[in-house]
């Protein structure tokens, strides 16, 4: 895991989680505890009662059953608590925290410099919050491994040891050889295909909803079969990736398996001279060992996908530098544009409450210079001055509160009308007469009865992205928005494109009479006539 | 060691299969979305997550589970067989735990199953919710709601916690029951084997037991539910797996568009639609429309936004339902063809662009026509200044997102698509919106010349476009 934003969220979140990942690291350690006895006293319980049993009644009388067949129920109840505690503490610790970094993943991607921040498309970005934080789930879940591989490699030698120090340096070595093979073994093989399985399923997904958009031409022209195979080509990286990655699971599997058989036979080898009871005791107790200190190779193996993961989202938690100066008294001051952002010899002045008209051919930079003012790309350092102060040196909090937009996309949230109205007019969430509010402008854009007609009305559901919504009504519905947001200035972009030519008249009357009401001034990007002719001013992009 | 081997041979060989049998998934789950009727198409959403996370979700089940299930099922018979080789009575001892144990499995697993489903909905809803989010960062970044929403998120991601421990929960009592019982097999026997040495035992013995028989049996007894705690490490992914399939046989059930059974007319035939009613979702309806297009006319569909234009040229290629009416094709009808896709040209608003050259995307669905003829038709759907300022022209090469085209210049590619097909009948979807007053009397000029010999029918806002129609539909 390199960098320092990502770390610094996961630190944090393991410190709050101590109680219970402590709760499960002893959980853990309890079980392979309770493992390793179980075994070793067993064993050590059948080779003294063979002894007794062959010397006779009276040994038999003086043999103490009571006390190992009571530990053996110990450590068997031990064992299982010990097991369900370690699970539950350790999974509780990791969604904990997980439920606390998803959001915080979304904060550092809304704080990130809005040019990377929005380079993501969407099915990347749905693999990055799902896949990468729950790659970063193991790093909670594993914490515990090593508890338990330390408490069975010290039950180990201690058992072990019984049987004399040979036996027991015997098996410390083959248990620390199993950790770093274990280790060696992972990080060779998991880390790349691992790193390989996120970013492949992102762009697959990105492609898939491309191609469904298009859905009549491929029916018509019969490219389904084509789509389908070059689907199928851009997956073929996935299949490998996950093939590589099982394989490198079973490998890593192998080496524990073999070495619990040789180090059992090493410590009988190893304390030969011991008493038989010993013998048995350490022989087992080392088998039992070997497997519970194995966990700890399982540690490794997620190694890759999860330094990807985390790579990834230190990426986009990286957060931006940004110097800002104070944001009072910016609602009734003029915005000036200058030359490096006009392209223009000469400034533009807008009073407050201007309505600037912005016209120019497809690709003319109309959109640009809106998504300019919102802060949404980078400027001229003091190309446009909001009063005396240079945009780029306002932070975005208090410029973004001077505009209201209506996007050319018509970009709606998924979830219901009023979700979306709610954006622009976020303090009336609770208050009944505020649906009254909401219904005004809608009838004003002339989409009330669409929405009336919706089953629940104003929290009726409009499909993802507004999907059940056609284009026009999805504009209409981007203009109420805006209009409810209480902003100095409107940014409208492209406002009445796709509405016929009555809606279009309805729709710019409202505008008229909303600017003339509150005193709002406007910039209104459009190729259309009809709302180019509510401003007073224009500017040509050319 | 032995097993260490076979355990690693046994992945390998499963993962091969898995890729194989996920390959086979993948390719029906493709075809289901792509071929599906348009009013039962899953979501955008749906698609991708069963395209790509639900079938990769297979993997654990296909090569974990499935080899862990045989192993299970053959493992501890195999020990039974070799305990009760040395001594009879520990073997029934091992074999009396399994009933009390698999009757605790089936209570606990038949529970997680069910809360299994409801974490899958909670993962899908959390998934869709972030992606959605991310999508609108600009306009929620415009609008200032960036911590609104970041709390919003934060609430589905704690519920999606919540959800996903009450599955564990119970999971894991499962995880618990084994170790206790894998611990009680181990204890029974040293038990037994230990008394049985001291001559304590209260019944008459049916065997003799010696040491070496003792720690034979002592050490076989962790072997005895060691595949089963296996399976049961591999049973949360035969729960993923299984919700997982079950989501994609849902995809699978998409109906399928039907197959278009209609003659080629030899001619641009004439369109008649008579009082037809298209279906444009679960409760919409579009129509009645009464038109009817001669042989060789053009007709332009306009009308306010959402009064189901688009729906109506969808009509015609089987994307949305006919509900009632009827569209004759030179007197074939629609409601027995199914679709006259054949024998249509369809120009969208976002053409699909595959990896390769312009020219092999403008002959997608005829690759082997002469380079002229594309040329061609690619100065007819007006892309000829695009070409030329592209080094290689019709051999330049496009990615599959169509990096450096603009929306206009994609458009000109579904139109020469269209044209090069010999369909006698062009559909095109506003071809001329967002496009300014140059761009687009450039288009309408284009479209004029390419409509010759063809019957067209055109949605489209613009009035100037109209303008080019012999008839007019006001919806």
């Amino acid at each position: 895991m390199s960098g320092s934003a990502l770390r610094g969220l996961v630190r944090a979140e393991l410190a709050r989680a101590r109680a219970p990942l402590r709760l499960a690291g002893l959980a853990a350690a309890a079980t392979a505890l309770a493992a390793v006895l179980l075994l070793g006293v067993s064993g050590w319980f059948l080779a003294g009662a063979a002894a007794a049993g062959a010397m006779g009644p009276a040994a038999v009388l003086g043999f103490n059953y009571l006390l190992p067949s009571a530990g053996i129920r110990l450590f068997a109840i031990t064992r299982t608590l010990g097991r369900y505690g370690e699970r539950l503490a350790s999974h509780a610790a990791a969604f904990g925290a997980l439920a606390r970094l998803r959001p915080a993943i979304f904060a550092g991607l809304a704080a990130a410099p809005p040019e990377r921040a929005l380079a993501l498309s969407s099915g990347e970005a749905t693999a990055r919050l799902v896949q990468d934080v729950d790659a970063i789930e193991t790093l909670f879940v594993r914490r515990a491994a090593p508890w338990a591989a330390g408490a069975a490699v010290l039950a180990g030698v201690g058992l072990v040891g019984l049987a004399g120090d040979a036996a027991a340096f015997g098996f410390l070595a083959m248990a620390v050889l199993q950790t770093l093979l274990g280790f060696a073994l992972s990080a060779r093989l998991t880390r790349a295909a691992g790193a390989d399985l996120l970013t492949t399923g992102g762009r697959l997904r990105d492609r898939l909803g491309a191609v469904l958009a298009t859905g009549p031409e491929l029916h018509c022209h019969g490219l389904t079969d084509r789509v389908i195979a070059q689907l199928m080509e851009q997956a073929e990286p996935l299949g490998a990736a996950r093939l590589a990655r099982w394989s490198a699971d079973g490998l890593t599997a192998i080496a524990p398996t073999l070495l619990a058989g040789l180090t059992a036979a090493l410590v009988i080898w190893l304390a030969g001279p011991a008493p038989l009871p010993l013998v048995a005791l350490a022989a087992l107790a080392a088998l039992a060992a070997m497997e519970a200190a194995g966990g700890l190779a399982r540690m490794f193996d997620d190694a890759g996908a999860l330094a990807a993961a985390a790579g990834r989202l230190d990426e986009v938690l990286a957060a931006p530098a940004t110097v800002t100066t104070g944001g009072d008294g910016l609602s009734a001051v003029p915005i000036s544009f200058g030359p490096a952002i006009l392209g223009t010899a000469a400034p533009l002045v807008l009073a407050p409450g201007a309505r600037l008209a912005l016209t120019g051919q497809s690709g003319a930079g109309k959109t640009r210079l809106l998504e300019s003012l919102l802060g949404l790309r980078a400027i001229p350092p003091g190309s446009i001055l909001i009063g005396d102060q240079p945009l780029d040196r306002i932070g975005p909090p208090h410029a973004r509160a001077l505009f209201s937009l209506a996007p050319q996309n018509a970009a709606m949230i998924s979830g219901s009308v009023r979700d979306n109205l709610l954006l622009g007019a976020p303090d009336s969430t609770n208050d009944p007469r505020a649906d009254d509010r909401l219904w005004e402008m809608l009838d004003q854009m002339a989409l009330g009865a669409r929405v009336r007609a919706l089953p629940g009305g104003l929290d009726g559901w409009i499909g993802e992205a507004g999907a059940h919504f056609s284009g026009g009504e999805r504009r209409r519905l981007a203009l109420a928005r805006a209009c409810l947001r209480e902003a100095p200035w409107l940014l409208l972009d492209e406002p009445t494109e796709g509405l016929d030519a009555d809606t279009e008249a309805v729709v710019v009357a409202a505008l008229a009479a909303l600017l003339a009401r509150t005193g709002r001034g406007a910039v209104i990007a459009s190729h259309r006539p009809a709302p180019l002719a509510l401003c007073g001013q224009r500017l040509d992009l050319g | 060691m032995l097993r260490g081997v076979a355990l690693w041979a046994a992945t390998t060989a499963a993962a091969t299969r898995a890729r194989q049998v996920k390959r086979h998934w993948r390719q029906r789950v493709l075809a289901a979305l792509l071929h599906a009727r348009a009013d039962a198409a899953p979501l955008a959403g749906i698609a991708g997550a069963a395209a790509v996370d639900e079938i990769e979700a297979l993997d654990p089940y296909l090569i974990r589970y499935a080899p862990a299930r045989a192993n299970a099922a053959i493992g501890p018979l195999l020990v039974l067989a070799a305990a009760a080789s040395a001594s009879l009575v520990a073997a029934g001892l091992l074999a009396a735990t399994l009933l009390p144990f698999v009757a605790l499995m089936i209570l606990a697993g038949g529970a997680a199953a069910e809360q299994s489903r409801r974490q899958f909905a909670a993962l899908a809803r959390l998934s869709g919710l972030f992606a959605d989010r991310v999508r609108a960062l600009p306009l929620l970044l415009a609008f200032q709601a960036e911590a609104a929403t970041t709390a919003r998120i934060g609430t589905a991601a704690r519920e999606m916690s919540a959800r996903t421990l009450s599955v564990l929960r119970i999971a894991f009592i499962s995880t618990a029951g084994l170790e206790f019982f894998a611990a009680l097999s181990v204890a029974l026997v040293a038990v037994y084997a230990g008394f049985a040495l001291l001559g304590l035992l209260p019944f008459a013995l049916p065997e003799h037991v010696d040491f070496a028989t003792g720690f034979f049996v002592l050490a076989l007894a962790p072997e005895f539910y060691a595949p089963m705690r296996r399976l049961a490490a591999a049973y949360h992914d035969k729960q993923l797996g299984e919700a997982a399939a079950e989501r994609l046989e849902a995809v699978l059930a998409t109906p399928p568009a039907p197959t278009p059974r209609v003659r080629p007319p030899g001619r641009a035939p004439g369109l008649r639609f008579a009082a037809a009613v298209a279906g444009a979702g679960p409760d919409l309806r579009i129509g009645p429309l009464d038109l009817a297009i001669p042989s060789g006319g053009i007709a332009a569909l306009m009308g306010p936004t959402g009064a189901g234009k688009t729906t109506l040229l969808r009509l015609l290629v089987g994307a949305a339902p006919l509900c009632a009416g009827e569209v004759e094709l030179d007197g074939q009808k629609l409601s027995e063809a199914g679709s006259f896709a054949p024998l249509i040209g369809w120009a969208g608003q976002a053409p699909i662009l595959l990896p390769g050259s312009i020219g092999q995307n403008i002959a997608l669905a005829a690759p082997d026509t002469p380079r002229a003829r594309i040329a061609e038709v690619a100065g007819l759907a007006g892309l000829d200044a695009l070409l030329a300022a592209r080094p290689g022209g019709l051999d330049a090469l496009l990615d599959e997102r169509g990096s450096g085209l603009s929306g206009g210049e994609r458009r000109r590619i579904g139109l020469a698509r269209a044209l090069l097909k010999p369909a006698p009948i062009l559909l095109l979807d506003e071809p001329t919106a967002n496009l300014d007053a140059t761009a687009e009397a450039e288009m309408i000029a284009l479209i004029g010349r390419a409509a010759a010999g063809r019957t067209v029918l055109i949605a489209t806002h613009s009035e100037a476009l109209a303008a080019i129609a012999g008839q007019v539909v006001r919806l």
